[in-house]
């Protein structure tokens, strides 16, 4: 049943304001799960540092009792069902899905070490990781609520957007790749694999025929990291870190490929 | 003559007789590509759906007719290719009508609404600026892509190639293909129309033995470059760019002659409105600037009579592509079916 909610929960893609870059909008499922509180993000502002405080008590509360009474005496499903329950989630899912990632990775990392019996001073590592998240992502749904009211954040999209250029492509790919991270620390593997895989056939592939004529070897390597070495960390015991370490040398990459489309772009003969 | 074509023809006429008499004799001057300034100024509003392309190139020649025509409020909604064939279909069972136009990256989509009955008939001097054998009186094809044989020119030399594709089942060459790629699935649905079920499910036994599988034909192409195998199945546009890019590229493209091998698919358009404007507005992509544009940009192949293939390409009367009613292309899931039954999927 939790996992059923888990997964109609996929809200599909926001915003990004990856290190605070406005970039434009992806898709998202028009299936009501994301509240319209995330077109009015500074009005929900206190909503939000609220639900952020609540969470942490309710971490700090299963930790607590870890700690008091043991593992039988914690239901580490709460951890996710928290989660789950605020609104808050999805204004962060929608504006800054780096850090989303590791809100994920954070509840997982306590989750995991007391389903191990870990010491608890193992537990409150992971803790204080999960609450610098919570506070980093406090930090970043302001920034873009000062965004939005200035007009510069698009109206989160309801239906699918496609990018209409080979510079928007790539971006729309890193901001896909932020996603594997996420539903990859969100324990979700095959929906992770199955991004990396749509983000191919329907995105990269239409701007590699492009990219090989001005780097036939970057493309090499990026056909390798979506065909095989991402998906193998995908699909193996690798850590959160570790698949954010492959995409991030991947979104490097792709930033060298939007540079040198952007410079032929420039050379392009005109239509008429 | 039958009716329907008769009916046809005759909207023809009538609807080219409807335009000033200077347009009218440009336009069915010689059933050559026509010059952008040889096109009247498009006015109003039309709607299209546009399939996911060729990068951005598309969007480049769409933003060129708006430039060209600020009385044309040119609204688009993109989308996968099949998705839209299917959202046209069922927008007219349910008694709507949003897009004026369709260009659709495949044939087969293409074949999905005029199957339904939704195209308009298309003017005989629009479709006679069309080479032969690409003049359909629903749709115009656009551009071409070719399949094609990219091979190792360290590892093979053209003669080791057989010209028939068939007997490539029957070859100890090793092979890369793309199964996934949906141009891949379109040559397997030519030769299941040209070869029949039994003689392609052999066929795609034989060649699975000695077949390595990568996701997408670019993919098929670095491969055969790499000399991980001896020839692939590729689109014909992807060879090319890699020899731009890396000219030095160990990797050449043989034919197959008059079968599935050296199927000549296309992306097309259609009219779903009536009027002069989804009309005219297909005769600007036709073009001899925008069939130039889109064989030097993206090296597809132009359609109209009279503009120059794709630098590296031979010319489309020199290979002897199969004869097949490219909308026919729509019926994937025989094909799929087949695929998955021999394990190839």
């Amino acid at each position: 049943m939790q996992s059923l909610k888990r997964l109609r929960k996929n809200r599909g893609l926001g915003l990004v304001f990856g290190l605070f870059a406005l970039v434009a909008a992806g898709q998202v499922s028009a299936n009501g799960a994301i509240g319209d509180h995330v077109n009015d993000l500074k009005g929900h502002l206190g909503q939000y540092s609220e639900e952020v405080t609540w969470l942490i008590g309710k971490y700090d509360g299963v930790v607590d009792t870890y700690e008091a009474q043991g593992q039988k005496a914690v239901e580490t499903q709460q951890l996710v069902d928290f989660w789950e329950e605020v609104d808050f989630h999805s204004a962060i899912e929608t504006n800054y899905v780096p850090v989303y990632a590791n809100i994920w990775q954070g509840i997982y990392g306590i989750k995991q070490a007391i389903e191990a019996g870990k010491p608890v001073d193992e537990v409150r590592a992971e803790q204080e990781k999960l609450n610098s998240a919570f506070w980093q992502a406090l930090g970043a749904v302001k920034l873009a609520s000062q965004f939005q009211e200035k007009g510069l954040l698009a109206k989160i999209q309801t239906t699918e957007s496609e990018p209409t250029t080979m510079p928007e492509t790539l971006d729309d790919i890193k901001h896909r790749l932020d996603r594997v991270v996420a539903k990859y620390a969100e324990q979700l593997p095959e929906a992770a694999t199955t991004i990396v895989h749509d983000t191919y056939l329907n995105r990269f592939e239409g701007v590699e025929g492009a990219l090989i004529e001005q780097d036939a070897a970057l493309v090499e390597d990026l056909e390798k990291d979506f065909n095989v070495t991402l998906p193998q960390a995908l699909d193996g015991k690798a850590s959160v870190d570790d698949v954010r370490k492959v995409v991030e040398a991947m979104q490097a990459k792709l930033d060298r490929a939007k540079s040198l489309l952007l410079e032929a772009e420039k050379k392009r003969k005109d239509v008429f | 003559m039958q009716r329907r074509a008769f009916l046809h023809n005759l909207a023809a006429v009538g609807a080219i007789s409807c335009m000033p008499i200077f347009i009218q004799r440009s336009l069915a001057a010689d059933g050559g590509a026509v010059s952008v300034d040889q096109l009247p100024k498009l006015e109003g509003d039309i709607t299209l759906y546009l399939g996911r392309g060729e990068g951005g190139l598309y969007e480049n020649v769409l933003e060129a007719i708006r430039k060209r025509n600020p009385k044309l409020n040119l609204k688009i909604r993109r989308g996968a290719t099949a998705a839209l064939a299917n959202s046209i279909v069922a927008e007219a069972k349910a008694g709507v009508r949003r897009a004026d136009v369709f260009w659709a990256v495949d044939s087969g989509a293409i074949g999905l609404v005029s199957d339904a009955g939704l195209a308009r008939p298309l003017p005989a001097d629009l479709t006679s600026q069309l080479k032969p054998g690409f003049q359909y009186p629903q749709w115009a094809p656009v551009t071409g892509r070719i399949r094609t044989l990219p091979y190792n020119t360290d590892r093979l030399t053209p003669e080791q190639i057989p010209e028939s594709v068939m007997a490539l089942a029957d070859s100890d060459l090793s092979i890369g293909w793309a199964p996934a790629y949906a141009s891949f699935q379109s040559f397997i649905t030519a030769m299941r129309l040209l070869e029949g079920e039994k003689a392609t499910e052999a066929w795609l036994r034989g060649v699975s033995r000695q077949a390595t599988n990568y996701a997408g034909e670019l993919g098929v192409v670095m491969a055969v470059e790499r000399g991980e195998v001896d020839l692939g199945f590729a689109n014909h546009y992807y060879t090319l760019r890699l020899k731009n890019g890396k000219p030095n590229a160990k990797v050449d493209l043989a034919f197959t002659k008059n079968d599935a091998g050296c199927l000549v698919n296309a992306s097309g358009i259609l009219a779903l409105s009536d009027g002069d404007l989804p009309i005219n507005f297909i005769r600007y992509l036709l073009t001899k600037e925008v069939q130039a544009y889109l064989a030097s940009e993206a090296y597809e192949i132009p359609l109209a009579n009279g503009v120059k293939p794709p630098q590296g390409l031979p010319a489309l009367d020199t290979i002897s592509p199969p004869k097949v009613d490219l909308t026919q292309l729509a019926d994937l899931r025989p094909t799929l079916n087949l695929m998955r039954r021999v394990g190839v999927l």
